[in-house]
Formats: structure tokens, sequence, C-alpha cells
């Protein structure tokens, strides 16, 4: 079980440069500064096309790996890799976007969870194809509009709501599983020190704001995901195993979500009825979770 | 020496046994399921000490093997037809890395089940090498010297050998296992040339940069453009430098060294273990004082050996190209035999549609520059697994030997 930590206890050392191509206010530089100042330097970097060459800032070794779909396989390769030359102690960290987790690399993703492959997986999070533009993912929150679910006439944004794979990829029983946000830099980290040193997949999907494609300001990208978390839609927590559940951060009141779809762009066609309609989803849903809290997860 | 009667599928096996890979993935498709069964029995029993990587699909596979090599390790896969189709974007990164990785191909149409080369001949894009293989014997060779062409440091590029699905990969021959010891001390353990270590990654960031910073590429040595297209795709730096055409160039002439390293390893081989393959690019087979001769690849050779003796037999001048070697494609081989005969009549098991058989157009274009050229005939046989007799062949022979039709025909 991950414990709280303070932002004070991490390694002194920075492993991001300074410098950083990314856009103002991206929710995703923050993911892959915490994670690799938490496992330090030696480790590995996978990635796949995403933002996240954009963060290219890291000073560990980091592997472009062309294939989209391939964030697991490249991860697991290299991982065998330094099994055959001796050298299990290094971390193979693969840092993927949402399109590489839930959609085109999810196969990948499934089969290196089965195998149980020795990698650490993390999303960062930010609801579509930022890089490319912002077009939906699967990941994409219900009638946000995305460049390939505009509103119009005859459409409310997307249609379909956000892919549950966190939830997944514990059905798949990996050592660990977890959810964060850029917000929550203590709970993040907590969860980093604990699973860091557990042998096997691990997977974390982080809560990563993208003012470019969510259209708020950028000095809002905390407070946008802190939003996200207070009012229970980007509940935070972790299933060891795939069998013990607890969350990891209980908000003592679970406020609305309207306030935070206000804030963002890309909510800004939504109706009240619509609202609705994504707030009874949450409520429902964070009701489950809680009801689940300190036991089985299935 | 042992000797074993086996399948093309076990040839394979023990040929990666022998050349100690040890990092294996690979998904299963028929014909080339038993590739990896063999394998996986190998690595159960530990007779082969590997990581066996049972992966959830072809692209895994491929990718598996290519960033696995990456980290040091001595990678092998195999796959057929459809799987082969699938792995192929795949392909072009493992090449691009230039990732030593070898991989068997059970040739599998995608019209059939059945064998045919147009599944492999489809990604000679690539920019792998790629060896087609006559029997089981050529099959274990083939796959231990694989592993010495890819990675001899002129090369570096991934090989392909193939067998023909169900024609050698199921059928069982009479084969020569060489000893571990002597195939050990001929291909020593692979060491990457670039590791992706953590403890010396500022120090290779910074050699890298001060490369860049020169202004080196094109025409530094060899080592450094494979260090530059390694780097630039590891670090994101060389996204910025450099005339981006290079990155094909420097391929291509990898490609053009290689033929003189697979010459090299094909003498060597036979040499130490007693069988050679021609000149390892092709194998001419009673062509000294043929007025003619036949181009085949795969089993279809053998079946044209036998075409050819009869014919002989017969008084008639007719020889035989074996074309091992499709990429790189053994052009100046072609231009010495043409100087020799007529006519060249190219059988092939494959057709790239809207336009003509494979090796038959590289042929072509291989002499169209002499001054003498011969003509050059095209045939197709055996696509999607249809059978070919030695009349089939012996048709197309008979037809090269008169220098008739010009436009590819049908055979069988």
């Amino acid at each position: 079980m991950s414990k709280k930590m303070s932002i004070r206890d991490l390694r002194e050392e920075e492993v991001m440069w300074s410098g950083n191509p990314a856009c103002q206010g991206c929710g995703g530089s923050l993911v892959g500064r915490l994670i690799f100042k938490a496992l330090g330097r030696n480790s590995a970097r996978v990635e796949v096309a995403s933002c996240a060459p954009g963060f290219m800032n890291i000073r560990v070794p980091s592997f472009f790996g062309p294939a989209f779909e391939g964030g697991a396989a490249f991860a697991t390769g290299l991982a065998r890799g330094y099994k055959v030359i001796g050298r299990e102690d290094i971390t193979v960290a693969a840092l993927i976007g949402d399109g590489g987790t839930v959609d085109i690399g999810f196969q990948g993703l499934s089969g290196a969870a089965e195998r149980n492959e020795n990698v650490f997986w993390f999303t960062y999070d930010n609801e579509a194809y930022m890089n490319t533009g912002g077009q939906r993912s699967s990941a994409t929150s219900k009638y946000a509009e995305t460049t390939t679910t505009p509103v119009g006439e005859f459409s409310r944004g997307k249609k379909e709501r956000k892919k549950n794979v966190a939830a997944m990829v514990a059905l798949h029983r990996v050592p660990y599983m977890a959810t964060a946000s850029i917000a929550y830099p203590e709970d993040f980290i907590g969860k980093l020190e604990y699973a860091k040193n557990i042998k096997g997949f691990r997977f974390i999907q982080i809560s990563a704001p993208c003012p470019t494609g969510w259209r708020f300001d950028p000095q809002y990208a905390v407070k946008i995901a802190k939003e996200m978390v207070l009012s229970g839609m980007w509940p935070l927590y972790e299933v060891i195993n795939g069998e013990s559940f607890r969350l990891t951060y209980k908000p003592k009141e679970i406020k609305p979500i309207k306030d935070v779809l206000k804030m963002q762009g890309r909510f800004r066609h939504i109706t009240e009825d619509e609202i609705k309609d994504m707030q009874d989803d949450v409520t429902a849903y964070w009701g489950r979770l809680v009801s689940k809290d300190g036991k089985e997860f299935f | 020496m042992k000797s074993e009667v086996m399948v093309g599928n076990k040839a394979v096996a023990y040929a990666t046994k022998l050349a100690r890979a040890n990092l294996i993935a690979a998904y299963p498709i028929t014909p080339q399921t038993t590739i990896v069964e063999y394998l996986s029995e190998f690595v159960a029993a530990g007779d082969l000490k590997a990581e066996y990587v049972a992966v959830e699909g072809e692209i895994t596979a491929q990718l598996v093997c290519l960033s696995g090599s990456i980290a040091g390790a001595r990678a092998f896969t195999a796959t057929s037809g459809e799987g082969l189709l699938y792995m192929s974007h795949a392909l072009h990164h493992t090449a691009r890395y230039w990732a030593p990785v070898v991989m068997a191909v059970c040739n599998r149409s995608v019209r059939t089940m059945q064998p045919d080369h147009t599944d492999l001949l489809a990604q000679r894009e690539t920019g792998w090498i790629q060896l087609y293989c006559e029997n089981n014997q050529e099959v274990l060779d083939t796959g231990i010297m694989a592993y010495k062409i890819a990675e001899d440091e002129r090369v570096r590029l991934p090989v392909a050998y193939a067998l023909d699905g169900y024609v050698l990969s199921f059928t069982a021959e009479p084969v020569e296992i060489p000893e571990q010891e002597k195939v050990d001390a001929w291909l020593p353990p692979f060491k990457t040339q670039y590791p992706v270590l953590p403890e010396t990654w500022d120090n290779d960031l910074a050699e890298y940069k001060k490369h860049w910073e020169q202004g080196k590429s094109i025409n530094e040595p060899f080592t450094a453009w494979a260090g530059d297209e390694n780097f630039s795709h590891l670090t994101m730096i060389g996204w910025k430098g450099h005339d981006l055409q290079w990155r094909w160039r420097a391929h291509q002439e990898a490609m053009m060294r290689a033929k003189k390293v697979i010459r090299e390893v094909n003498e060597e081989y036979g040499e130490l273990f007693g069988r050679r393959y021609g000149d390892g690019l092709l194998e001419e087979y009673r062509t000294e004082d043929a007025d003619a001769v036949i181009v085949a690849m795969g089993t279809l050779a053998s079946t044209s050996r036998t075409a050819v003796d009869k014919m002989r037999k017969e008084g008639k001048r007719i020889g035989l190209v074996k074309l091992k070697s499709y990429r790189p494609f053994p052009d100046e081989d072609f231009r010495d035999i043409a100087k020799r005969i007529h006519t060249i009549g190219v059988i092939d098991r494959n057709i790239s549609l809207g336009e003509n058989g494979i090796a038959y157009g590289s042929i072509r274009s291989a002499v169209y520059d002499m001054k003498d050229r011969p003509k050059v005939l095209g045939y197709y046989a055996g696509l999607a697994g249809r059978e070919v007799r030695v009349r089939d062949i012996e048709k197309a022979a008979e037809k090269t030997l008169k220098g008739g039709e010009e436009a590819p025909t049908w055979i069988g």
C-alpha cells in the first residue's frame, strides 16, 4: 500500500534539464518530471508518438519507438534485453499518452500486462490526440469538443463515455495499478516510491490537463486537475494484485462537476441536461468506488 | 558431425539454438507454428538459454526483437504470410535502427495458405536482407550464417531467411547438424554496438552532440553513421540536424557492402562446415557451357535442377541459376552470367500485380545496360502453392532455350 509523501521527501536531483519545448501549462511535462525525479537516473524511458517527445529534456536513455502501437512491445524488449545482459536493475519506464494506451496501444498493453513484464507504464492522460492537433481518443470525456468531434447542428461533441482503462488493467491482476493527478504530487510520488521496487507490470494513469486542447488559460492546469479530483471526476485510487482496492484520497465533500467543466473551452457548448447526464454518471461511479474502498476490487 | 532427419521448421529451430539466440519473440501462424514450438521446447528443457516472449501479435514480436537487440540481446522471430504483412511497418523500424535481428519466414501465399514468395518479396523495401533457401540443410546453414551477416560491423542490418511453407516447413529431409563448439568459435556472443545504459548516457549524448555540431554525417565512416541513426532516434537531437536523405543513403550503402560480407560469410562457412551455397548470393548449376539459363528461388530451384539434368541428358545446353539473396540483389553476378548465354528465363513464384514477376523485373534491369544483353523471359509458376512439376519447368526451359516469347507466361 502506498503512503502519502511530502514533496520535500523527494530526491533533490532533477532528472529534467531546464528548457522544455512543450506548450505552456503542459500537464504531461509535470508528469515526466515527477516520474523520473522519483525513479532516479538508473532508468530508461520508452515513448511512442505523443507529446512526450516534447519532454525530451529528461536525462535518462530515451528510446523513441517509432511505432505508435508499440509502447508495450518496446518496453518489453528493453526489459528482456536488459535481463539478458544482466541489468535488471534498470527501471524500464514507458511514458505513453492516452491514445497510445487506450486505443492503438491497447492490444500491446494488455499483452504486456498479462505476461506481467517487468515494466513501469505511465499514461499521461490529456484525453485526446493532442500531438496531432486534438482529435478524440477513447479517453476523451463525453460531450467534449475535439477536432474530430466538433459541435454543430448534428453533433454535441463526443457521444461516448471515457474508456475506463484503469479498471481494465487492474483486471489483468497486475502487481500494481493506480490513478494519479498532477494536482496531488504527494499522492503520486507515494505511489511511485511504493511501486518502483515491485517487480512486474505496474501501471499509473495520471490526469494531465492540456491547456491547448481543453482550451483554458495555461495557469489553470493544476487547478483544473485538482477540481477534477475534488468533484469525483478523477478518483485517486490504487489496486494491488488486481484484488485490494483503496481510494488514496477522499475529498470530505464532493463538489459538483459543473464548475470544472465550465472552466474548459471544450465544454462551453454544454447544456444543463448534458451536465446532469455527466454528473449522474460521476456520482454513480464515485459511489461505487466508495463502497469498494478497502475491499476486493471485483 | 551429427545428422538427423528433420522438417524445415526444426532446421530453423536448430539453427537458432546453435546461434545461441537469447531473445525469442514470436506469435504462431501456420506454417511457421512448429518453429516456435520447437524453440519453446528447447527453452523449457534448458537446451537453449533464452528469454522466450510469447507475444500477442506479430507487430509486438518484431518490436520486442528490435528493442531487445538494442539493449544487447541476440534476437530471433519467425512468421509467415499474413503475419509478415501485419508486421510490415515494424520491419521498417528494425532496419532503420540497424538492429541485427534475424527472422525466419515460412513463405505463405496471401491467397491460400500454401507457399509463394509474394509475402516476403512485398517487404523488399523495408531494408532487410532477404535470403531464400532450397532445402532443409540450407535452411539450417543459412539460419546460422544469418547472424554472422547481420552482426558484421560493415552491415548491422536485420536478415530474413525464407523457406517455402509446407514444401520445406513440414517435409523431413536428412540434415547435418554442426557441432556447437565449432559454431561458438565462429560466431561469438552478440555485443550491441550502442548500448542504451544509464551510466554512459551523458557521455553518449555529449559524444553525439559533438559529432552533430561538427556537421559530420554522410562522409564519416560507417560506424559513425550507424551511431547517428541510433542516437538520432534515441535522443531526438538528430531530428534537428543533418541532411535527412542520408538515412536512406547510409542504409543503401550498408546493403551494398552486405554483398561482399555475404560472400565472405558463405566462404568461411564452407571452409569450416563443408557446405557453401554458390557465392552466397546466387548459385550456378551446370551453366559452364550453357546457351541459356533458367532462374528460380527457393524449392523451385530443386525442381529446376531435376529438369536441367533431364534436358542435359537429351543434349540440351541449359543451366540453372538459383537466386538466394534477393536483397541485396546480385546484379553484377547476373551481368557476368549474361555474358555467356543468349537468354535468361526467370521463373517467379510471386507477382507484382499490374507489372510482372519481381525477380524477372530485377534481372531485366540488371542486364539492361549491357552492350550485348541477353533476352530475358518471364514465367509465373507455383503461385498460391500450385504444384510445379518437372515438366512445367522443362516447358519454361525449352522456351528459354529457343529465346521465344517476350511476355511473361503462366506455366503449370
